[in-house]
Formats: C-alpha cells, structure tokens, sequence
C-alpha cells in the first residue's frame, strides 16, 4: 500500500571491489577481492596463485642439492631461513649429524635474517599505514645485514647459504667485525623505528584493537609466528622443537597478550632484539671445529618421510619430504608456507572493519607472496 | 571437469588428457613414472630386511656349497685345498649418512591411539624420531577430531597436511599426511591416510578450519577432493587449468613448449606454432591488438 | 592614490595576475623541489641528498656539471636538481589518456575547477603592506602607476577566500567520479566529507581574528596583528594582550584544518596510495594529473598565507599580536615588509613537510572524529573565548 513511498526509503549498494594484484600495499601481487558497504568490509575473499611457478614440482626434478636454490625463490626476505629448513630437512632424512660450528653459524645467519626479515615487515608495514620515514631506516639497517650475507656467500637476497651437511666455506675472516658493527648500529636503529611509532597517537590509533585475533581463532586456523604470540600463545619452533644451536641458545619469547596489530608490532620489535641476543651469543660462542660434514657427492635416499619444521621470520616454516630408494632427488617435496597459512586469517581479521583496516591486516600477518605461491 | 580421471595410469600410457603432451613429437622429453611406491612403513621395512638376510644368507650358503664341491674337486685332482671363504661383511662407509629406518611405536601417544581407535589403525611406527600413525581412510575425521580432543593427546594445530602421488602402487595411488602439532605438549605426530584414485576422504575442516586452504591446495595440485569440504576449488591455478600439477604423469615442461624448443626458433616462426597451439587449446597467447 | 581609468586599472590588475601566476608557477615547483629535499634530509634519502642523477647519457654532462658545483657549499643544493627536472619533463610529456567509460567533459574540467578556484584565492591574498614597486612613466598605460602586492584588496577577504576555496573540492569529488572507477570514486567521495568538515572548524578558527579585530580585510588584519590600531566598519580596534590566546589555539587548529583541507599527511585519505592507489586521480595522467598536483600546492600556499596574514605576524616580524613589544622604529624588524611574510608562509610550508615525513595516516573514521568530536567542539569554545576576549576589551 506505501509502495509509492518506497523512494523515500534510502538505499544503498554494496560495491565490489579488487584490492591488487597490482597494488601499492598487497605486497606483490596478493588479490583481495572486497564488497564494501561504504568503507566498510562486508566480504574479503584472498585469491592468490599470481606468483605460482611449481616449486614443488621442479624441486621434485632437482636434486638434493640443487633444490635449496629454489627455496631462496620462496621467501625472498628471508632466503637464510628457508635455506635453513631445507638443509635441515634434508639432513634429518639422511641421518646426518653437523658439526657444531657449522649449527652456529647457521643459527648467526638465521637470527640476521629474522632481524632483516622483520625490518623489511616493519618498512612495508609502517608504509602501508603512512609512516614513510620509518621505511628508509629500516632499509639502511638492513642494508648492513644484506653486506654481511655478500660477505659470507657473495649473494645478498638468493642466499643459498648452507649445504647440505654443513657449510661450503668458513665464516670470511672480517665477517665478525662487520657483524659486532652491525649489532651496535642495530641497537640505536631500533630505538629510533620506537621513537617514531611506539607512542605516536596516531600509529597507536591506527594499530591498537585493529585486526584482532584470538588465541583460539588463532590456533584453530593455523596461525603461527608473530600473530600467534601476539595472541599470547607461546609456541615457538625453535623453544618447542629446537634445531640448529637454538639449544644452547639463552633468549625469550616475545608475547603479548592483547592479539592486536600493535601487539604483533611490539612482538615483532622483541623479536628482533632477542634475535640479536642470540646473534650475539653466536659470535660469542662460536665453537673451532670443521663445519661440513661427510657426506657423499651424490646423495641416495632410502625409503623415508619426514616433516621438519623451523621458525621462520613469519611463522612455523615446514618441509615435508619423501625419499625413494635410491632416489638422487625428493620423489615429494612440500612445503609448509607460514604465510600461505597465516593468510587465511585475513578474512576474519578485517570483516566487519574498515577498508584502512585491510591494509593494516595485510601488514600485520607479513604475507610475501612468493612463498605463498610458490 | 573436477572429477578425476579414472583408472591409475600405467607407466606405459600416461592417462590421455590435454596436459599429457606428444610423447612421439618429442621422445626426450618423457615423463619418466616411477618404478615403486616410496611409502615407509614399518611391515614393509621388516620384510625388506628380512628379505635381505635371507638373499645374504643364501649367498653365504652357496658360497659354502661351491666350497665344498671346489674342495671335493681338488681333493680329486690332488690339488691343494682351495682357501676358505670368509662371510662378506657390508662395505663400511666413511660418509655420515644413515637414512633412519622405521621402528618399533614406543611413544605413548601411539599407544594410546591404538588404544582408542583399536583396528581403525593400520599401522603405527616411528622414523626419524617422528611419530607416523596410518589409520583406515574413512575414519581419518574421526582420528583427527580425537587427537585434538582426547586429553591425553591434545594435538591442538593442524601444522600441514599435503598428499603424494604413488602411481607405481596397486592398492592405492595417494597418501594424504597430516602434520599435527601440540603445543602444550611439545609434540608432533603425523596421520596418514592411503587413497585410491577417485575416493574423497572426509575434509578435516570441522577439526581444523586450517585445513580450508591446504586441502584446497591439495585438490588442486593433486586433484583430490575432500568431502564436506565448504570451497573444494582450485586456489594456485587459475579456474579451468587442465591437470593435476603435482601428479607424477604431468610433464614439468610449460603449456607452449611442450613440443617445441625455442632455442632453435631463430625466425620465430616456431613461436607462432606454439600460439597456435595455445589457442587451440583455449589459451589466448596473443598480444591484443589497439583499436 | 591617484584616480585611474578604467582602461589603467584593467591592465594593472591584468599585469599583477601575470606576475601572480608567474609566482605561482614558480612557486609550486620551488616547494616541490623543497619537499623532496627537506624529506630527503629526514630520511636519509639518497636521491635528493648526494646525487645528481646520471653521470653519462644525454644530460651526463649537466649532471657531472651538477655535482661539481654540489660540492661547494650553497651549491650543494643542487643535488636532486636533475631528477627533479626530469619529474617535471614527464610530467609534461605523458601520454594524455581518457578512460573509454568516463565522462569526457566532467573528467577534462574537473582539474580546472580546482586550479582556478586555487588561483582565484591567490588573487586576494595581500602578499605586501606596501606597492612592490612603481611602474616607470616610460611604461605605457600603467606609467607612474603602482604595482601593488595585492591583486584585489576586497573588504570581505576572508569570506571570500572561504567561499571560493570550497569550491576547489568539486574538482576532487568530480574529478573521483567522472573517472567511472572505483578508487577514484572513493577517493572522491572521502574527499567530500572530509573538506566538508573540515570547513567547519577551519572557519570557526579564523572567525577568531575576525571577532577579535571586526575586519575580513587581509591589510588590515597585518596592521591589527602588529599592535596598530586601525578603523573598521564596525568601530576602531586596537589588539588587547590577552588576544594572544585565542589567536594561539586558533593557529593549531587552523594549521590542523588546514592539513585537511589540503589532503595533505596525516589527512591524505583521498589520495592515499596505499589504501586507494592514488584516489581521486588514479586515472588522471600527463598535465591533467599535473593541475590537481598544482591546485595542491597552490592550496597549501594560500593556507600559509591566511596563516601568516590572520595568525602570524602577518607583515610583521613576530606572531600572535607580540609585534607590539618592538616599536615600529626599529631597523627591518621593526617594520612591515614583503620578506616577513614570505618567511612566515615558508615556516608554514616547512612544517607541512616536516610533519609529511614524521606522522602516519589517519584512518577515515578517526578522521571524523578528530573532526566532529575534537576540533568543532574546540573552535566553538575558542570563539568564545575569542568573544569574550573583545567583549571585555
């Protein structure tokens, strides 16, 4: 009867929008696809597979040498790390045992690259919400670290640092200078990232109570690394399963309770203070000894599956490998991407927010695409 | 188009499809399928060993045989007597590579699976100092609720779960992992399913929501599909790709070089094959042209 | 002042709009250059801090030229000097593209509504108490005739310069939606609502010195602010001490509005590149995208300049109305003069930069609310007190 008035009735229309492939902030070429009900997210739906080159796939044609090329390919910040998980994976399905100083250095390369891992997060993130100046010191601090990785394996971000075994060459003679100068520009770069964000009002607005997840969304989806501690959940690789000198190793794990994104920004910076704790302890206790085991030119596997995991700059980092007899090669390799896990949670992160709160959501989980894809 | 294809493929004819490319037009470039099934399991390993000792104890035996009938023919020549064999032992190697080899369950857990789910395991062993349980394919969301929920396991995350072709295998063509983790407890144990080709195994969604994508992964690289799965779609390969990528029977060379090697196309003109190909195939290599 | 024909006071007008555009062309690329190198020195940026550009090429011998003379010290201003060169050649040789959907002549005249309500502002802006010089009797038709530092010294100069600045935002929300994209058309549309209320309290604050004093007239206000008293239609008015405080909290919350207004950081929701691309001109190319760059800046000039004339010192050496401790017989500082002015604009723009490099985004709710909760409330009370401040005067 008072459909003749329904022109009073104010409608709206939700719109349909494409955040990336090609975008500023989607870090590389992550889609969200987003129906927004003004600036509000209805519906956020991540569509990934840009980047994908079959890594799985090749790796299961390399050998084992040759595959830990490809994992420089994945996580292209942290290259040292996923090196890390595949030389160890390898190693534990051949039985074999590194010498120490080879597991500290490791464990000194792996830590640097957490630490430059999270200073690339932390530029991108920071960018994302606007801070721009805090991108250009996170990239000088992190330039000095890129120079040690040249130091030690003449590539910078496609590391390829270990070998199977151990390591190819000796630490260079110079390398722990360059990593002591490093430690103490370190300690003044990061009060600086602090100065300009921890107590900002308006970073603390843009980062507090946004992006929420909770301990049990948090475990039920998967989530590892950062976002999970920074929901007050304990688990780290490297407490929980220790691998490589992480053992030996006196640090902490950084947690927060309150699952934010400026808990995952506090965590993160913890994060890499204990790292360069332990990069500290390396250098300090760098065992003599040699660092390559022995091992055969050609490797053969027997029959045998195992699943490694280590603690990568963005979560639990997993490598599943079945060996045949004989096989010079993996007949299955997989890899556990922590980011292609972690991106999972962004729907439930940013439904119902805002769509500046997407952008913080894509920055807090620490997505790099080329491990999700693969 | 989501079915699978039916019918494990035989080495000698891969399973036809768009994806399978000319085996004739360009013989180096043969899918090589794999002669076994790599699956570790402790049954299989004891009767490899034992099969070896028994193979190792034959050798010695006939050794001893042509001894004998070697001393009993220079006995009857006159000939001095031929030297005793001596048992071979394996060549000892100086490399430190020992591939650990299935044991014996001992974790509790593993008891205790078994315990609950009684013949629903197939198999439980350890290797490598991680813990393998093999239950029967229908009841893997049943296993995996019960290790999340059972308070003596409390497997609480679902680090991984993945699957793997085994096209040389009679009684079955994948195995479906899952990597469960317990936080609380420091501990991991990994399930496993075997499937054969066509079966949908029940989505461990309802126990882990994780498993969304990882078993969208699977179905897409593997072409597996999981029941009361809530999106069973392809996530890394764009909508309508032809295959199953991480199949064994898939070449690993790319759609458009399959036959062709662009290293000789000086003139281009094998390049124009490959687009021509392409489009038949449905794939639009071309560049658009402006208006 | 002499009277003039009507043939005299046309082309008078006509050369200062000439020189003023000259200014404004000059001037926007001046602070461009500026930004790039003051956020350059911030963040330790390489570009615009140590280099020059290529060493070899075509302009190698430019740039190698370039960074020699950077070696001695006032030249090494120069540093970035190329590079900002070559910005401004592809800004002017980009291709022109028109999306096929959007609609032609709203998407070609919205940056013209942008820049010419700018640039209409710029024309009652005094810049100077005093003409800038005389044209000499050689000079046809304006001979003998004073170039004055204001182009049209209206009495209603503030209402004017509000009213027409608010129509710069059409240019941005048309702009937004003539493109017929997404991005666009939400960076339009935060555009709207964001000058909108911004408005709002940016006219609350300057209607603080236009109580205090009763003039809109941007010469008198300069006179006002240094301590002289002067007659306005509403009675004589001389600055009273205690309108040092009203005038104090007006300045940060105009100075806020006022990086609002401008879109520029921490306000620059509507072209925020890493939420919307690049907003409201996501679709905008070559020197069309180069008249909303200049409306930007140009908006930011006439923000420093209403800064300067109706909080600053205006003319005059120290701000706030504080003038009125150094007798104007002093030397330079005593006096009202063109210089001060253009510092007072200078720490202004300096101080948009500064805080470009320092602050992140706000988001668009928060946005709001800084807006309707905070600065309205705020610059409501501060009229008051403004209010009570001439009642008891």
């Amino acid at each position: 009867m008072f459909v003749f008035l329904e022109f009073l009735v104010f409608k709206t229309e939700e719109m349909e929008i494409n955040l990336g492939p090609q975008h500023p902030s989607t870090h590389g070429v992550l889609r969200v696809k987003l129906r927004l009900d003004g600036e509000t997210v209805v519906q956020c739906t991540p569509i990934i597979g840009y980047l994908h080159r079959g890594v799985e796939k090749i790796c299961e044609n390399k050998t084992w040498f040759q595959g830990q090329v490809w994992t420089d390919r994945m996580d292209y910040v942290a290259a040292v790390t996923n090196n890390l998980g595949w030389a160890e994976g390898v190693e534990k399905l051949f039985g074999i045992q590194v010498p120490r100083r080879a597991h500290y250095v490791r464990t000194l390369l792996a830590e640097l690259n957490r630490i430059a891992s999270h200073q690339l997060w932390l530029a991108t993130h920071a960018l994302d919400i606007g801070a721009m100046t805090v991108f250009l010191y996170c990239f000088r601090d992190r330039e000095a670290i890129l120079d040690i990785f040249e130091a030690f394996c003449g590539a910078r971000l496609t590391t390829t640092a270990f070998r199977i075994g151990g390591l190819r060459e000796d630490v260079p003679p110079g390398m722990d200078r360059m990593v002591r100068n490093f430690l103490k520009a370190f300690s003044t770069g990061i009060e600086e990232y602090e100065t300009l964000l921890s107590e900002n009002r308006i970073w603390k607005k843009r980062t507090v109570g946004v992006a929420k997840l909770q301990a049990k969304d948090a475990v039920a989806l998967g989530i590892t690394g950062p976002v999970l501690r920074a929901a007050g959940v304990p688990y780290d690789v490297r407490k929980a399963f220790p691998s490589a000198a992480y053992a030996e190793m006196d640090f902490q794990i950084a947690t927060r309770p309150e699952a934010d994104t400026y808990a995952r920004y506090l965590v993160r910076l913890e994060e890499m203070r204990q790292s360069a704790r332990i990069v500290q302890q390396c250098l300090d206790g760098l065992p003599e000894g040699p660092v390559m085991a022995k091992i055969p030119k050609i490797l053969k596997s027997e029959v045998c599956e195992v699943y490694h995991s280590i603690e990568a700059p963005k979560g639990e980092l997993g490598y599943y490998f079945v060996g045949e007899k004989g096989g010079a090669n993996p007949y299955r390799m997989h890899v556990r991407a922590p980011s292609f896990v972690n991106l999972q949670a962004l729907p439930k992160m940013t439904e119902g927010n805002l769509l500046a709160d997407v952008i913080a959501a894509i920055g807090t989980l620490d997505v790099v695409l080329g491990e999700i894809d693969r | 188009m989501d079915t699978p294809e039916n019918g494990t493929p035989t080495p000698e004819a891969p399973a036809a499809g768009p994806y399978v490319y000319d085996l004739a037009a360009s013989p180096q470039r043969q899918v090589v399928l794999p002669k076994t099934a790599p699956l570790p399991s402790l049954k299989a390993y004891r009767a490899e060993v034992a099969a070896a000792q028994a193979a190792d104890e034959a050798k010695w035996q006939k050794m001893l045989a042509d001894f004998e009938t070697a001393k009993a023919k220079a006995a009857e020549e006159g000939k001095p007597e031929p030297k005793a064999p001596v048992r071979p032992v394996p060549r000892k190697d100086d490399n430190d590579v020992k591939t650990p080899f299935p044991t014996e369950a001992a974790d509790p857990d593993l008891h205790r699976l078994v315990e609950l789910l009684a013949d629903k395991v197939e198999e439980v062993f350890e290797q490598a100092g991680e813990l393998v349980c093999q239950v029967r394919k229908e009841c893997v969301l049943e296993t995996l609720l019960l290790c999340r929920d059972d308070e003596q396991l409390k497997y609480d995350l679902l680090a991984d779960e993945t699957a793997t072709h085994f096209p040389a295998a009679r009684d079955f063509a994948f195995s479906v992992v899952y990597q469960l983790t317990s936080i609380s407890r420091r501990k991991k144990l990994r399930i496993r399913i075997l499937i054969p080709e066509g079966f949908e195994p029940d989505s461990a969604f309802p126990a882990y929501p994780t498993a969304n994508w990882l078993e969208r992964e699977i179905y897409d690289m593997l072409g597996i599909r999981f029941r009361q799965h809530p999106d069973m779609t392809r996530i890394l390969c764009p909508e309508g790709w032809e295959g199953w990528p991480l199949r064994k029977e898939y070449p690993v060379v790319g759609l458009g070089q399959r036959d062709i090697d662009f290293r000789e196309d000086r003139s281009g003109v094998l390049m124009r094959m490959a687009m021509e190909k392409a489009g038949q195939m449905g794939i639009n290599l071309k560049v658009p042209k402006a208006d | 002042m002499t009277a003039m024909t009507l043939t005299q006071s046309f082309v008078t007008a006509l050369l200062q709009i000439v020189v003023l555009a000259l200014f404004v062309f000059v001037a926007v690329p001046v602070i461009v250059f500026a930004e790039r190198k003051v956020i350059g020195y911030v963040q330790l940026r390489l570009g615009y801090t140590r280099i020059a550009g290529g060493l070899h090429g075509v302009t190698g011998g430019l740039n190698r030229l370039m960074w020699w003379m950077g070696k001695l010290p006032f030249f090494s201003i120069l540093r970035g000097f190329p590079s900002f060169i070559a910005d401004g050649i592809k800004l002017f040789t980009k291709e022109d593209i028109v999306p096929e959907k959007a609609d032609w002549w709203v998407f070609h005249f919205a940056p013209a509504i942008s820049v010419v309500a700018a640039f209409t502002v710029l024309g009652i802006v005094s810049f100077s108490p005093a003409p800038l010089w005389t044209w000499p009797a050689a000079v046809p038709i304006v001979g003998g005739l004073p170039f004055a530092g204001v182009i049209s010294d209206v009495n209603v100069g503030l209402l004017m310069l509000v009213g027409v600045a608010s129509v710069g935002v059409y240019g941005i929300v048309l702009g937004g939606w003539a493109s017929n994209s997404k991005y666009p058309l939400l960076g339009g549309l935060r555009s709207a609502a964001q000058i909108v209320s911004y408005e709002v309290p940016l006219t609350f604050s300057l209607l603080v010195p236009v109580v205090l004093s009763g003039t809109l007239n941007f010469t008198q206000m300069s006179q006002y602010l240094s301590g002289a008293p002067i007659q306005t239609s509403a009675g004589p008015a001389q600055m009273p001490a205690l309108a040092i405080l009203p005038l104090f909290i007006g300045f940060f919350i105009y100075l806020t509005c006022g990086f609002a207004e401008t879109n520029r950081v921490p306000f620059d929701l509507p072209e925020a590149e890493t939420e919307l691309v690049a907003g409201f001109h996501t679709e905008y190319t070559g020197m069309k995208f180069g008249l909303f760059y200049l409306a930007e800046y140009a908006n930011m000039i006439i923000v420093a300049a209403v800064a300067a004339a109706f909080f600053l010192g205006g003319h005059h050496f120290l701000p706030f109305g504080l003038q009125r401790f150094i007798p104007p017989s002093v030397p330079v500082v005593g006096g009202a003069s063109f210089g001060w002015f253009l510092l007072w604009m200078a720490l202004i723009l300096f101080s948009y930069l500064w805080v470009r490099a320092t602050l992140p985004r706000y988001r668009y709710d928060q946005l709001m609310h800084v807006g309707w909760k905070w600065l309205i409330p705020l610059s409501l009370a501060n009229l008051c007190l403004a209010a009570l401040v001439r009642y008891f005067a």
